[in-house]
């Protein structure tokens, strides 16, 4: 599928979050959040619209990897989006936001977007970070903030999707040089009939009907 | 239209309700058994069961293992594996992937995941060639390739690694990516690598099988892995290279910065594989990566010497330039730390290339038969590409199983780097190009023990060349060519383009912890492993000093950055545990820099608010984020020559200062850090910094003690929240401090918030005036971009009715005022400014005649005739003029000059010189012969000067014509005469409410300073007129910096107009200025007696203003004056406030600069004591005594007052 411009994504934070649920969630609404079922990827791939324009997102996922230096630095400077997920049940998941993010920073480009997330917003009960708390450090550190369910797909499209209006309207801006493909953005190709056929996994295309 | 496709098919084959059941798995399977071929028609079902079962399984694993049973049962795998050999298969290889991955992404069960794995199937799958160039595919197959490296563990790794066939699929396919143009996919393909290299690792000391898994590695695939690698990372240098060559501009610096970060990633990459320390692994990486990449590519950048060898001669060698090469090189020793890597590195660099001869050796000695050029390092192609080489590996080793023992490492690193360069280096070169290599490693021992001999020999005579434990020590740069390379890159006198990096260079060779202390001790470079640093590179840390010198003087072309790494190195190496080891001579060009440093910075002081601010500031940053060289060197942007503009984005320590401003901020910058150093080494600790003592700050939530002191209640309302609450302010010294009673002692509060009173706004409330609008700032830090509040508090403070808001007002803008100032005469005594400030008491005595004295000279000018005193003065200048050697008035006027060139600050600063010059001249020329005749005592004396000035102020009109008699020497062009006016202002303000002779009255209503009336209309609180007083001000001060015309207009005037009366009064005059001790004769007492009548009539109303002539005390008492006259006229603008006082304070400062001026023209008046004061009174009396005879020019001092 032919698309005007490629963001890559990584998503980030601690283990058992949530993210690559989140990601599934995202890329792939065939699957839907089923309470016996915890599932999860590591790299899915979706298109979106935004402006009348096509946009494919790539997520990666970076779990597993914190141990080698090389890999996570890597993966901050390849991508033109941080989801930043903790989870609003645990404390101490909130608590090392600070050290990711300052990761983050260090490593990627600076016009990142970066997209604050509490998942598991569905766990009203067992909530341990009030919702305030997660728009103050948003709002301190310049993030989007949003509260987001894996489980219920809760505000899981708008999280990416606005996080893809916010990279999109810089590069509207001209903040992001899209030629340099360090920055996590790609143009489309012109015509790509050979791919157009080829179908995927993700939403969009014919097999997305799962989602209806 | 799908789904209803779906729900029909199911339905025809009663399809299961529950989606999550073995039931549905059974139905898919059957869905699968009639679809077994991809057609266009079914692949949307394909695509749908394939997603299916991958959910059903994982919902299997997690609740209901018969479901996982029957996939393996049916071995469904197969099915799968089927589907992508299909012609059509690609239509569903990217669900099929996709599938894979949530398999073994979600898969819990350990039993589960081997039966996955052990059928074989998925190593079939790996090596499946998909349609690559499709992104999708690639991205999915890659990611899936991930997710199975980071299940290898010591169990699962059997699964991959096939020994009858030798073949290690997953990896394998990997590396053939390595260079692959997404970045995502060369991301994975290093993190599947070295997922494989652990899984390897934690193998370590087991089974056979392992052993051969790990050689599998190690001689199939490390050499032509790395050796690509390494060319792949080689040829990314040149092209940073090539973009640092052709970027004059800074065009390209994105790209340039990407690129580099590119080249970190692949350090860091190698250094994780190193890390994880395989050492058959490690081994190749080492040889590959010196031999083909650090040390031809790198370290033969650093010179330009030719070297000898058959890709030279052709003149084909490829190097870059010796900046890039000395900042990579830098990175690599900042990153890579593996000793048997690093330790020979630093060998070559240090000694030069030793082994050279010893190669030439063997290679027509013991082994004569090979040509001397399989020992050159050399960067250059593999000879195959890896893909190819892989399969031939593969190929050959599957035919030929010969066993190669791995190479063994034992032995010291001195010879290991050599003995592994020749051996691997042949091993290389066989393997690229002919990759059978079997007889090839084996040759490797034999080759290398003959190496090893030689090696010996060299080690000996390294030991007869260095005795590092024979002190003392020499150090020559003889025979070290890259040493010497890199010392001479130091140099910087033109710019630090090359210092920065060779800085960083050496910085982090003796940070490394790779390298040993004997190697580093051969160049006398003593570490923190060395157990003292008595002998350092002398010819190093004169180059340091060099460095640190240049810095600390103006316009150094020294950045920041260069200046900090100097110094890091230097304490480097000659510091350790609070002791320095620095010899005598070296501490004093040390501290010679530092002196030269203040002294810049001095040019640079001020008094404007702005300085202060600027001067924590810069505090805070050097202390909150101390220069990282590991971070500085990960910048790109220092890659490009050293600019100056702000424009690039460059951080200000990495370029050149723009502007004045950021001159100053640079000037004190370098102040600290200098000073720093120096109270380092001298093991001090510096107690005048901080400015603002952490430990003398009240804290919230302390409880003090409020007992007798001044609180005022308040109510605050506060912006953000939009909260009220009731607090209690106390205003201490330094602190705005709002309290809430202490429910549990009386009278006493605890506090609630504390905010600094230097950084609080103060405004009135035009329409309530209970209440004040007060804004307490947040000390200004230039690195919390990312935080957006910028003030601490920002409210409404209301008090109980508006007197005590007008109490509070005025005692929060007068202590911030104070809070100020202190600061302001603590950094004017770090500079050496106002060592007057301080010395008070003895000079204070020793001036205290002069306020006697100085009241006959004003009463002359204003009662006698205040025209006339100003008429002589053009006379008496143009007669100093005349009479002043040619040569000296050159030398003054080359000296404004200079100072005019200099930043508005300067301006600020002579301006305020001259001001006082002015007063002291108003006091009539005795004054500056005082101050001349005072020379021999210096600075006392000029201390007092701004009370001078103050006291005399009534007279200040007159002044300019003063001043060109006795200084016009120094004041040429000044273009200062505007400030005057302004402390004129400053002064009335004061005198209007303490007035005490109606004439002084009289002159303060002189038309000239219209607006200062506004200004003094006192108890007019109508806040327009404040307004008005403020905007006056604002006028006034830019105007005083810039306008140097009216100033000179005035002057000419004078000039001409005094032409007549020149001649009458030049021998007086000239006598004064250049000779003091004809001063002596010229006493002439009849004078004061003309004088004396008005002389008593004025003193005891001077007397209240004299106290300002000299006494501290006094000045403060001024001070707060001011500050009642503005509080009581509620000028809305502490702004205001604070430039008059900091007006005043400056004055000191200003003072010494105009003695310094002074001095040079007083030198010959220096043998004048004190004795001879009555005499100079005398003569200065009797020079206005002559006035009166020059009526003609008495008009000119109140036109040239207005056209001030």
């Amino acid at each position: 599928m032919s698309y005007a411009y490629l963001f890559k994504y990584i998503i980030i934070g601690d283990t058992g979050v949530g993210k690559s649920c989140l990601l599934l969630q995202f890329t792939d609404k065939r699957f839907q959040p089923v309470h016996d079922l915890t599932i999860g990827v590591e790299f899915g791939a979706r298109m979106i619209t935004i402006d009348g324009k096509q946009i494919k997102l790539q997520i990666w996922d970076t779990a597993g990897q914190e141990s080698f230096r090389s890999i996570t630095r890597s993966y901050y400077r390849g991508a033109a989006g941080a989801l930043l997920v903790y989870d609003i049940t645990r404390r101490d998941t909130f608590n090392h936001l600070t050290t990711w993010l300052e990761d983050a920073r260090q490593h990627s480009n600076s016009n990142m977007v970066i997209m604050l997330i509490g998942n598991k917003s569905d766990l009203e009960a067992r909530r341990e970070v009030k919702k305030e708390e997660g728009e103050a450090f948003a709002r301190e550190h310049g993030l989007i903030f949003m509260e987001t369910s894996a489980k219920t797909a809760a505000n899981v499209e708008e999280a990416f999707i606005n996080t893809a209006k916010e990279i999109y309207q810089k590069i509207q801006d001209g903040v992001f040089d899209i030629n340099n493909e360090a920055n996590g953005i790609k143009i489309g190709p012109q015509h790509s009939p050979a791919n157009a056929n080829l179908t995927s996994p993700g939403g969009g295309g014919s097999q997305g009907g799962g989602c209806c | 239209m799908f789904t209803r496709q779906k729900n029909w098919i199911s339905g025809a084959i009663w399809k299961p309700k529950n989606p999550h059941s073995l039931e549905h798995l059974k139905f898919l399977y059957g869905m699968l058994g009639k679809n077994q071929t991809v057609t266009e028609q079914n692949r949307s079902l394909l695509v749908e069961t394939l997603r299916s079962i991958s959910e059903i399984l994982i919902w299997g694993d997690q609740n209901d293992s018969s479901v996982f049973d029957f996939f393996l049962e049916k071995n469904m795998l197969s099915f799968f594996l089927r589907y992508i050999r299909q012609k059509y298969g690609r239509y569903i290889c990217v669900q099929l992937l996709q599938t894979l991955n949530i398999l073994f992404e979600n898969i819990r069960n350990e039993t589960s995941l081997y039966y996955l794995l052990s059928n074989n199937h998925i190593n079939s799958i790996i090596v499946h060639k998909f349609d690559f160039s499709d992104e999708e595919v690639m991205a999915y197959y890659i990611s899936f390739l991930k997710t199975l490296s980071l299940k290898l563990n010591r169990h699962t790794i059997h699964f991959f690694y096939n020994e009858h066939t030798n073949d290690f699929a997953l990896y394998t396919e990997a590396i053939k990516f390595f260079n692959h143009s997404e970045s995502m996919v060369r991301i994975a393909v290093r993190t599947i690598t070295l997922n494989v290299y652990k899984g390897v690792s934690n193998q370590s000391n087991s089974s056979v099988d392992d052993k051969a898994m790990l050689r599998y590695i190690r001689d199939r695939t490390a050499a032509p892995y790395f050796s690509n690698l390494v060319w792949f990372i080689g040829n990314h240098i040149l092209t940073v290279d090539l973009c640092v060559r052709h970027d004059s501009d800074h065009r390209s610096r994105d790209r340039l910065s990407a690129l580099v970060a590119e080249h970190l990633d692949h350090l860091h990459y190698l250094n994780d594989i190193l890390n994880i320390n395989i050492d058959a692994l490690n081994e190749v990486i080492t040889d590959h990566l010196l031999n083909r990449l650090l040390i031809p590519l790198y370290v033969y950048s650093l010179t330009k010497r030719k070297r000898l060898s058959a890709a030279e001669a052709r003149g084909e060698r490829k190097h870059v330039s010796s900046v890039v090469s000395l900042f990579l090189l830098s990175q690599v020793w900042l990153i890579i730390q593996y000793p048997s890597l690093v330790q020979p590195l630093a060998e070559v660099i240090f000694q030069g290339e030793i082994e050279l001869s010893s190669e030439t050796d063997i290679a027509t000695g013991a082994s004569g038969t090979d040509s001397p050029k399989l020992k050159v390092r050399e960067f250059k192609e593999p000879a195959e590409s890896l893909e190819k080489t892989l399969a031939n590996t593969h190929r050959t080793y599957t035919e030929n199983q010969i066993k190669t023992p791995p190479p063994t490492a034992e032995g010291n690193s001195q010879f290991f780097g050599e003995r592994q360069e020749s051996a691997t280096t042949q091993d290389q070169t066989e393997e690229v190009t002919s990759p059978i290599s079997e007889a090839a490693s084996a040759d490797n021992d034999d080759i290398a023990s003959p190496n090893q001999n030689s090696t010996d020999e060299e080690k000996l005579s390294h030991r007869m060349t260095y005795i590092p434990a024979d002190p003392p020590p020499r150090f020559s740069l003889e025979n070290r060519p890259y040493l010497e390379a890199i010392f001479n890159n130091l140099e910087c006198s033109e710019n630090d383009y090359a210092a920065l990096f060779a800085l960083c260079l050496l910085y982090a060779i003796t940070q490394s912890e790779g390298v040993s202390q004997d190697v580093l001790d051969k160049v006398m470079m003593p570490t923190d492993k060395s157990n003292d640093k008595t002998y350092y590179n002398i010819a190093l840390v004169e180059r340091l000093l060099r460095i640190i010198t240049i810095a600390a003087q103006s316009s150094s072309k020294v950045r920041l950055a260069t200046l900090e790494v100097s110094i890091k190195l230097l304490k480097q190496l000659v510091y350790k545990d609070g002791k320095s080891y620095l010899q005598d001579r070296h501490l004093a060009s040390l501290e010679n820099a530092k002196e030269c440093s203040t002294q810049r910075l001095r040019n640079f002081y001020k008094s404007e608010e702005i300085f202060l601010d600027m001067f924590e500031d810069e505090y805070r940053d050097m202390k909150n984020s101390p220069l990282n060289v590991e971070y500085l060197m990960m910048d790109a942007s220092i890659l490009l020559s050293p600019t100056g503009t702000p424009l690039t984005g460059i951080d200000f320590n990495k370029r050149l200062p723009c502007g004045e401003v950021e001159r100053a901020r640079r000037a004190i910058r370098v102040f600290f850090l200098l000073r720093d150093l120096s109270f380092t080494l001298l093991n001090e600790s510096d107690v005048s910094l901080p400015l603002t003592k952490d430990e003398a700050c009240v804290k919230i939530n302390d409880v003090l003690d409020l007992n007798n002191s001044d609180l005022i209640a308040c109510t605050i309302l506060l912006k953000d929240s939009r909260r009220q609450e009731r607090r209690f302010l106390v205003i201490d010294p330094l602190q705005l401090i709002l309290v809430e009673p202490d429910t549990k002692r009386l009278g006493w509060g605890v506090v609630r918030f504390v905010g600094f009173l230097q950084d609080i706004e103060v405004t009135g409330d035009k329409d309530d005036s209970r209440s004040l609008q007060i804004v307490v700032h947040k000390p200004s830090t230039s690195k919390t971009i990312h935080s957006r509040s910028l003030s601490l508090l920002t409210g409404r403070f209301i008090f109980d009715d508006h007197i005590r808001c007008m109490a509070a007002k005025q005692r929060l803008i007068k202590g911030r005022i104070r809070a100020r100032q202190q600061k302001m005469s603590t950094i004017e005594r770090l500079l050496d400014i106002s060592s007057q400030g301080d010395g008070g008491s003895g000079s204070y005595s020793r001036s205290g005649p002069i306020p006697g004295r100085s009241h006959p000279v004003r009463v002359t000018s204003e009662v006698q005739t205040s025209a006339s005193t100003d008429a002589s003065v053009p006379a008496a200048s143009k007669s100093a003029q005349q009479c002043q050697s040619v040569p000296e008035k050159k030398k003054k006027e080359s000296k404004t000059k200079q100072r005019s060139k200099e930043s508005n600050t300067e301006n600020v600063h002579s301006s305020m010189g001259d001001s006082i010059e002015v007063a002291q001249e108003a006091t009539s020329a005795f004054a500056v012969q005082t101050l001349n005749h005072d020379s021999i005592k210096t600075s006392s004396f000029n201390r007092h000067s701004p009370k001078l000035s103050a006291a005399i102020k009534p007279d200040v009109q007159e002044i300019p014509m003063e001043d060109l008699s006795g200084n016009s020497k120094h004041r040429s062009g000044s273009l200062d005469r505007p400030s005057l006016r302004l402390q004129t202002n400053i002064h009335k303000q004061y005198t209007r409410s303490h007035s005490h002779s109606p004439r002084r009255h009289k002159s303060d209503s002189d038309p000239t300073p219209l607006k200062q009336h506004d200004s003094r209309q006192p108890s007019a609180q109508t806040k327009k007129n404040q307004k008005k007083a403020q905007t006056s001000l604002i006028i006034n001060r830019p105007h005083s910096h810039s306008s140097p015309i009216p100033m000179t207009s005035a002057r000419a005037k004078s000039h001409s107009s005094s032409e007549d009366s020149l001649d009458s009064h030049k021998g007086s005059r000239s006598f004064l200025s250049q000779s003091p001790k004809s001063l002596r004769p010229a006493d002439a007492p009849t004078l004061s007696l003309v004088s004396q009548p008005e002389m008593e009539v004025i003193v005891p109303s001077g007397t209240i203003l004299s106290p300002k002539l000299i006494p501290p005390a006094d000045e403060e008492r001024i001070r707060s004056f001011s500050d009642v006259s503005t509080g009581s006229s509620d000028s809305a603008s502490s702004s205001h406030v604070n430039v008059s006082t900091q007006d005043m304070k400056e004055q000191p400062v200003k003072k010494g600069k105009g003695k310094k001026k002074l001095v040079a023209t007083a030198d010959s008046e220096k043998e004048q004591n004190p004795s001879q004061e009555l005499t100079l009174l005398a003569q200065m009396v009797q020079e206005h005594y002559k006035f009166p005879d020059t009526p003609e020019d008495e008009k000119l001092p109140f036109p040239n007052q207005q056209d001030i």
